[in-house]
Order: structure tokens, then C-alpha cells, then sequence
């Protein structure tokens, strides 16, 4: 059975003396995992070492059971969007979608309806008669991950995708991923943009200094982070009265009042013992309306990972 | 998680030959090469030398057209190996112009615009994009140098019947092999200037100021020491060296064929180690 993960065992990669990433042992599933750490974290390196453009110093990576150091195999079931705006300015996007399909084996009838379907995914097929040079910089964006989707790839590398996009076609595009990731594909990518990070990712894998800070879903590292308390936001009609009876619970740390008198922010070091708290209030009629966690979110993490080192 | 009991298939039919694919390359090189006005000139300038060498073929072989010429210019104007040196020599200096004009377009596009990447992310080596690149280059200067040149020694064979063959064949072989050396050569100079410098300008210099240096450096290391040897260091003069092996021609004084043999795979070497280490899909600045 072809193993349905991309597995990095131990691998480190330096560029001459300088780190490029160090002992990253990570197991992938399918779904959409995001590449997450500051400018230089290692989150390129890791990509071209998905992909085969580079390959590690030490330790060994599979993608779904195949070596990258096997381009030919590994690249028809991989597509890759790197961050460089390298497609050829001369050509028109059909022309360049089609050609680099041939490469892949395709016969010219099915090349060219398999760039004719990314480009319709991509809604660039007004413009694929259009030489590239012509294209604005969000199109140049679509044709990058139209040349990396083209082939139906399984496992999917794209490197700052959502660059340049304007909100109705980031939204699609994002509809998209989520799109392939239900079908068991790979969708691997990294973002600036944490807020995009969370509500997109399945999965994330934060990145700092070329080590894997933490790995897995949001939720789940969140948990892991013991010694921050964790937040939640607890909407209810008598928030004064809630904060005093939260208050005596040893493993609250810190309550605030919101000015509206509506709200409270709750901090706590146990988050089934908050919650089994809560519950309690509501039976006994405090009125909750709603508990939302405050820093289960990329931001909250990104922030306590690795914000607090640099 | 099964991807299969999900609704992905992955691509099961059939795909084309090897070939087919890396022709891919060069096809659309070529296809690029063709736009530019002077590419097309300079490939039909270049026929010029190769006609009038055949009008010289076609007189040498109909007596009745030099009946008024003397006994000693009927004998001088005969097709030989000397005849096919020329022939080579004049094709040659094309060969580099052709060279010298497109082999910059091969590579140093794709390393200033990171396309690089784009390559490498299809089912492509790094040895087949380089294989294909300097595929694309040996065979436009094929046109210019060997097939021209085999067109001329078949003709003659045409003219002057099978005795001729006969007693001429490494003309033939001499013509081929001694052209590949040099497009080769040629084909990786460009390759390696166009690797090496990302601007086409500089590139296009480069090519032709390699053989124009090294032919420079080999005189002045014959004037210095006061020897021959260094006739070999130029790859002009290494490679007429080795025509003349082949063509049964008097050579010049200098080096021998197995020393210009030497410098010439030296210098092959060193450029695909050039090639080997500026074709990297991703620039690492330590």
C-alpha cells in the first residue's frame, strides 16, 4: 500500500555554514498544512527539499512513499508554485500551461485540456490567449498555481500562494484548497498572513530558526503550550457576577471586564477545568451566551512560539 | 484518509516516449530562436560558402567547362581534403557567430528570471535540461557544418561515381567527426558563458572572447618561449589539428593531434564542470 504521508526523518539541510534547517522530523498527512515562521525560519528550504530542488545534507524525506531525489516520479504527482514570478513574459498562459504539460508526458489534445481546466479553475481564461507580459501581478499569481495544479497533482507545494490576490479570487482559491485537501491531497503552503494561516489549515508546522518549533492541528498545539494560560471570551448578560464566581476556581489566573459590562476575558491554566466551570455557571442560570477560545488561533501561537524568542 | 476512497485518481494513462518529451525543449528553443531577425540571416549567410563550394564541385567535375583554363589550374582546382578543410574552416567561423547569438538566450534567461525552479519542477533532471539545452545548440550548428558539409561530399560522390568514394570516404567521416568536435565545443562555451553571466550581452561577448583570448594567449606563449607547443591552447588551432588528421591534410608546425585532443577534452571538461556547478535549481549565497 502506497503510504498516503510526506515523512521527514531527521533532516537537515546547510547552506555552506549557514542553517537551513536543522533534525526536522515531521509526518504530513493529507489535508492543508501551513508552513508558519518569520522571514528566513526555513520554510522555502523545506519546500525545495519536498520537491527535490535541493536535497538534504542529512537524514531522508518520502513524498507518499517516493524519494525526491526521483524527479521522475516524484514531480507527476507534485505541483509546485515557488514564490518567484518566473513564467516566461513571451508567452501566452495557455501556450505556457499546455507546453509544460508536455513535458509531463501528456499528448498535445490532453495537455491542452488539462490547461485549459487549470485556467478555468483559476478564472484566467479570458487571458489565456494573452501573452503573460500582459498579465497584472494577481494573474502572473493565478498562472504560477495554474502551471502547479495543471497535472492534477496529488501533493501540492505552493509557496506564498495567495500573494497578489484580490479577495474574491483569494476566497475561490482558497475554496479550492479546501476543495483538493477533501479529495486526500497534500496541500502544502506557507503564508505571512496568520489570520488566512487559520482559517485555512488543517494542520500547521511552525517553523523558527530552522527547527520545528511545534506541529499538528491548532487546537492540539495549543494544549501543548502549558505554561501560557490559555483565553477564552465568555459572553453573558451578568458578566460582573460570573467574573466573581470564576474568580474562586483555583486554576482561573486572571478575569477582565469588558466595557460593555457584556463580557469577560477568562484566563486559566486548566481548560477542562474551566470548562466543566462554565458549565456549571450555565446550569445555575448565569445567562451564557457564548465561550470562545481567544488564542486557539495561528496569531496566539505564532506569538508565544516564536515571537517571544526573537 | 485512504486518498483513493476520496475521489482523487491519479493519472493512469498512457504518457508519451522519452524522446518526445525532452524534444519538448529544444522544439520551443528553436521555435524562439527563429523570432529574432538575425538568427534566420546569419543561417542564410552561412549557405553562401556551401553553395559556391558546390558550383566548385559541379566545375570540377564537368571537364568540358575549364577546357580554356590551363593543365596546372585544372589539377590545382581538384576536390580533396584540402578542398573540405577550407570548407570547414569558413563554416567554422559561422558556427561560432551562430553560437555566439543564440547560446545566450539558452540559459541565462531562465537564471535571471528563477525559472529554473519551474523547470525542475517536472518530471525533468537537471542533466536532461542541460542535455537539451545543448542539444538545441549542436543542432542548429549542425545546419551550418555537418549537414551542409556531408551534402557537398555527396554530391561529389554523386559526380564523381563510386572510385571516387572509393578512395575518399574519410572525407566524409572527416567532415562529420571533425564538426561535431567543434559544435560541440562551441555548443559548451556558449552553454557555460550563458550560465555563467545572466546578461545576454555579456554572454554573447563571452563566447566569442574565450576563442578570441585563448587564440591570443597561445601566440603569445609561442612568442615567449619561443616554442610551438602553445598553438595548442588555442581550440581554433587544436581543432584544425585534428581535421587535418582526418582529412589527410598536411598539417601545420605545432603539437600533434593526440596533445590538441587532450586540450580540447581538458576544455570540454572544465566547461561542464562551468555548467554543472551554475546549473543549480536553487542560487545558495553563502
Amino acid at each position: 500500500m502506497i503510504p498516503q504521508t510526506v515523512e521527514f526523518d531527521e533532516v537537515s539541510k546547510f547552506y555552506g555554514e549557514v542553517l537551513g534547517v536543522n533534525h526536522v522530523s515531521l509526518s504530513i498527512p493529507p489535508g492543508i498544512t501551513s508552513l508558519v515562521g518569520p522571514n528566513g525560519a526555513g520554510k522555502t528550504t523545506l519546500m525545495n527539499l519536498m520537491t527535490g530542488l535541493i536535497h538534504p545534507d542529512d537524514g531522508s524525506i518520502r513524498m507518499r512513499g517516493l524519494s525526491p531525489r526521483d524527479p521522475e516520479n516524484l514531480m507527476r504527482i507534485t505541483g509546485y508554485a515557488t514564490q518567484y514570478d518566473a513564467s516566461p513574459r513571451w508567452a501566452t498562459g495557455f501556450n505556457f500551461i499546455s507546453t509544460s504539460l508536455l513535458l509531463f508526458g501528456y499528448s498535445r489534445a490532453e495537455a491542452e485540456e488539462k490547461a485549459w481546466r487549470a485556467l478555468q479553475q483559476l478564472r484566467l481564461t479570458e487571458a489565456a490567449h494573452r501573452k503573460i507580459a500582459a498579465y497584472s501581478k494577481g494573474m502572473r499569481q493565478r498562472i504560477r498555481l495554474a502551471q502547479a495544479i495543471a497535472h492534477e497533482p496529488e501533493i501540492l507545494v505552493l509557496d506564498e500562494p495567495l500573494n497578489g490576490l484580490d479577495p474574491l479570487v483569494r476566497a475561490e482559491t482558497i475554496a479550492l484548497f479546501h476543495q483538493w485537501a477533501a479529495q486526500g491531497r497534500h496541500v502544502v503552503l506557507s503564508s505571512h498572513v496568520l489570520q488566512e494561516v487559520d482559517v485555512i489549515s488543517d494542520q500547521i508546522v511552525l517553523i523558527s530558526n530552522g527547527m520545528v518549533v511545534a506541529e499538528g492541528k491548532i487546537r492540539n498545539v495549543r494544549e501543548e503550550i502549558h505554561e501560557r494560560p490559555s483565553q477564552f471570551i465568555v459572553r453573558c448578560r451578568n458578566a460582573s457576577r460570573v467574573a466573581s464566581v470564576l474568580f474562586k476556581e483555583d486554576h482561573i489566573t486572571e478575569v477582565r471586564l469588558n466595557e460593555d459590562r457584556m463580557g469577560l476575558l477568562v484566563m486559566t491554566r486548566d481548560r477542562e477545568q474551566f470548562s466543566r466551570a462554565i458549565s456549571r455557571i450555565a446550569l445555575d442560570g448565569f445567562g451564557i451566551d457564548a465561550v470562545i477560545p481567544a488564542d486557539e488561533n495561528v496569531d496566539a501561537l505564532y506569538e508565544y512560539l516564536i515571537g517571544e524568542g526573537r | 484518509m485512504a486518498v483513493y476512497k476520496r475521489g482523487y485518481q491519479r493519472y493512469q494513462g498512457p504518457i508519451t516516449s522519452y524522446w518526445t518529451r525532452f524534444m519538448v525543449l529544444p522544439r520551443f528553443a528553436w521555435r524562439r530562436m527563429f523570432q529574432q531577425r538575425l538568427v534566420p540571416l546569419l543561417m542564410v549567410i552561412a549557405m553562401i560558402w556551401p553553395l559556391l563550394c558546390a558550383i566548385f564541385i559541379y566545375l570540377t567535375n564537368h571537364a568540358e567547362l575549364l577546357k580554356g583554363f590551363s593543365k596546372q589550374f585544372q589539377s590545382f582546382i581538384s576536390i580533396n581534403g584540402n578542398f573540405f578543410l577550407v570548407f570547414m574552416i569558413v563554416q567554422a567561423d559561422f558556427a561560432l557567430f551562430l553560437a555566439a547569438l543564440t547560446g545566450p538566450g539558452l540559459i541565462a534567461p531562465d537564471l535571471a528570471n528563477n525559472a529554473l525552479p519551474l523547470y525542475f519542477s517536472r518530471p525533468l533532471r537537471r542533466s536532461d535540461y542541460a542535455f537539451a539545452r545543448l542539444a538545441t545548440l549542436f543542432v542548429l550548428i549542425s545546419l551550418v557544418t555537418w549537414v551542409p558539409g556531408i551534402l557537398l561530399f555527396g554530391m561529389q560522390v554523386g559526380m564523381a561515381g563510386s572510385d571516387w568514394l572509393h578512395g575518399n570516404w574519410r572525407l566524409g567521416f572527416g567532415v562529420v567527426a571533425g564538426f561535431a568536435i567543434w559544435g560541440l565545443l562551441v555548443s559548451l562555451v556558449a552553454m557555460a558563458s550563458s550560465a555563467y553571466t545572466k546578461m545576454k550581452a555579456v554572454s554573447g561577448g563571452l563566447v566569442l572572447g574565450f576563442f578570441f583570448i585563448m587564440g591570443g594567449l597561445s601566440g603569445m606563449v609561442n612568442v615567449i618561449f619561443r616554442v610551438t607547443w602553445g598553438n595548442a591552447l588555442s581550440p581554433q588551432w587544436a581543432s584544425r589539428r585534428i581535421w587535418c588528421a582526418m582529412l589527410g591534410v598536411d598539417p601545420n608546425e605545432g603539437p600533434g593531434v593526440a596533445a590538441c585532443a587532450l586540450v580540447l577534452l581538458s576544455f570540454m571538461l572544465l566547461l561542464a564542470i562551468v555548467i554543472e556547478r551554475k546549473l543549480r535549481p536553487i542560487e545558495v549565497i553563502t
